[in-house]
């Protein structure tokens, strides 16, 4: 495993992570805000609402992540909806991890005491400013450690796309292993996964610090 | 007119009786205690004036505005929107202080008047100071909750209550939840608003408090008023029986 090897299988490697941060970045983008509305409707008291929620986590949290993709991919063009292969992709990663996201922020929601919801009550808080105002703000400081993890396994769940033929970091590695017979490639990417996920977890500590301010003792 | 009316309220949980056609009446100015053992419905009338708690049957009013009436033997409540307003005419403060965490002190006394009432954050904030002064914290505006002690707290909660200018402030065992050192700070604030004649019902274990704050005692036992009376009068020559029984109780 020499340098010079590493150097010529590097920049196919580099184009592949950058399709797989693309894929990253866009499904976090797009389904932190969606789980959000999926937890309000889930929790909410008007029921068909509610019930459209939960069918909807139990089907996309009760369903493999791969098969998902296959039915948005190959399933789709049958309903006369036809998606490229990285927008199809998207679409699953969104609304999959929109699901988790969804269950995360209902339980740290819900985890808050309900002393907080009858003094707003008292002061005249409506219940949609109690749940902006008092109840999120407290919930996000307790739903960062599960949101963490969750999108360190979102880093690693982006190979999957390649079983649809998306050219993502494992798909570039993998052809570099067929090619040249030589596992050096897995090795990189495998470093390249990790590194990841140290910086996701440092960025997540940063933002724990900082929305766990407030329940620090002394002045 | 009663800033606070409340007429033949019963509540029930299940098929348990909270409270059995209570009648009591607050006038402006007048600072009434409730005690009797726990469970006795205390707590769950004080839940009730300000429909933290839906009653039964019978009729509730505050300052003349009725959130609940009775009609058909069934309690009918207003809006939600009405109730909102009517129950901001109640300052309510907790057993267990529930502040919000994630606000400075002076951020959970303007909170309210802010977003609420519209107030403007300049007048907010100048009516919040002068309510920390009031309840003796005046340096601790920029603390969190967690940084103060529990009787300090509840201060703060006391002035987050005062903020909304409410017609009667209501407490709900305001000291259980401290130590007596620290529940003498909390008594004294309580104390001097009851000079000051704002209008207050306090739901208390703390006999001696009741006897220094209120113009007059109610007792509760299973759910009913079982005996009142003006508070020096109440706990000097107590007549009732049952009523004996529990101060010497507690007096041991």
């Amino acid at each position: 495993m020499e340098l010079a090897y590493i150097a010529t299988i590097l920049p196919s490697i580099l184009r592949g992570l950058a399709t797989t941060l693309q894929l990253f970045f866009m499904t976090l983008i797009f389904a932190l805000p969606l789980g959000l509305v999926f937890t309000l409707g889930s929790i909410s008291r008007f029921y068909p609402l509610k019930w459209v929620s939960k069918t909807y986590i139990l089907v996309f949290r009760g369903t493999p992540l791969m098969l998902q993709l296959f039915f948005i991919y190959y399933g789709l063009p049958f309903l006369g909806v036809t998606l490229d292969k990285f927008p199809s992709a998207v679409l699953t990663f969104v609304l999959n991890y929109a699901a988790y996201f969804a269950e995360i922020y209902r339980a740290g929601i819900q985890s808050i005491d309900i002393g907080q919801h009858e003094a707003a009550k008292t002061l005249g808080f409506t219940p949609g400013q109690t749940m902006r105002l008092i109840i999120i703000p407290q919930a996000v400081s307790r739903i960062i450690p599960p949101v963490c993890n969750e999108t360190i396994t979102l880093v690693k769940d982006t190979a999957l796309v390649t079983a649809i033929g998306v050219g993502e970091m494992l798909k570039a590695a993998k052809g570099a292993v067929n090619r040249d017979m030589n596992i050096t490639a897995y090795i990189v990417v495998a470093i390249i996964y990790l590194l990841l996920t140290l910086v996701l977890t440092k960025v997540y500590e940063k933002l724990e610090v900082r929305y766990n301010r407030y329940q620090k003792k002394g002045v | 007119m009663s800033i606070l009316s409340v007429e033949h309220v019963c509540k029930s949980f299940g098929s348990f009786e909270a409270l059995k056609n209570v009648s009591l009446t607050v006038e402006k100015g007048e600072a009434v205690a409730i005690i009797g053992s726990s469970g006795s419905g205390k707590s769950t009338l004080l839940r009730c004036v300000n429909n933290l708690e839906k009653i039964t049957s019978g009729a509730i009013s505050i300052d003349g505005e009725y959130l609940v009436t009775t009609q058909n033997g069934r309690a009918v409540y207003q809006s939600e929107k009405q109730l909102r307003r009517i129950c901001m005419k109640t300052g309510m403060v907790f057993q267990q202080f529930n502040l919000f965490p994630h606000m400075t002190a002076i951020e959970n006394i303007t909170v309210a008047p802010i977003r609420i009432l519209g107030q403007n954050r300049a007048d907010a904030l100048a009516n919040a100071r002068r309510l920390l002064d009031v309840v003796g914290l005046a340096d601790k505006a920029d603390n969190y909750p967690a940084q103060l002690s529990g009787g300090q707290q509840q201060r703060i909660a006391i002035a987050r209550a005062l903020a909304i200018g409410p017609d009667i402030m209501l407490f709900d065992e305001p000291t259980s939840a401290l130590d007596p050192e620290l529940t003498a700070e909390v008594t004294n604030v309580i104390a001097k608003l009851a000079a000051e004649d704002i209008t207050m019902m306090i739901v208390t274990h703390e006999m001696e408090f009741a006897r220094r704050c209120a113009d007059r005692v109610l007792f509760f036992d299973s759910g009913e008023v079982v005996a009142q009376g003006a508070a020096a009068e109440f706990f000097q020559n107590q007549e009732n029986e049952r009523v004996r029984r529990f101060l010497s109780s507690i007096e041991k």
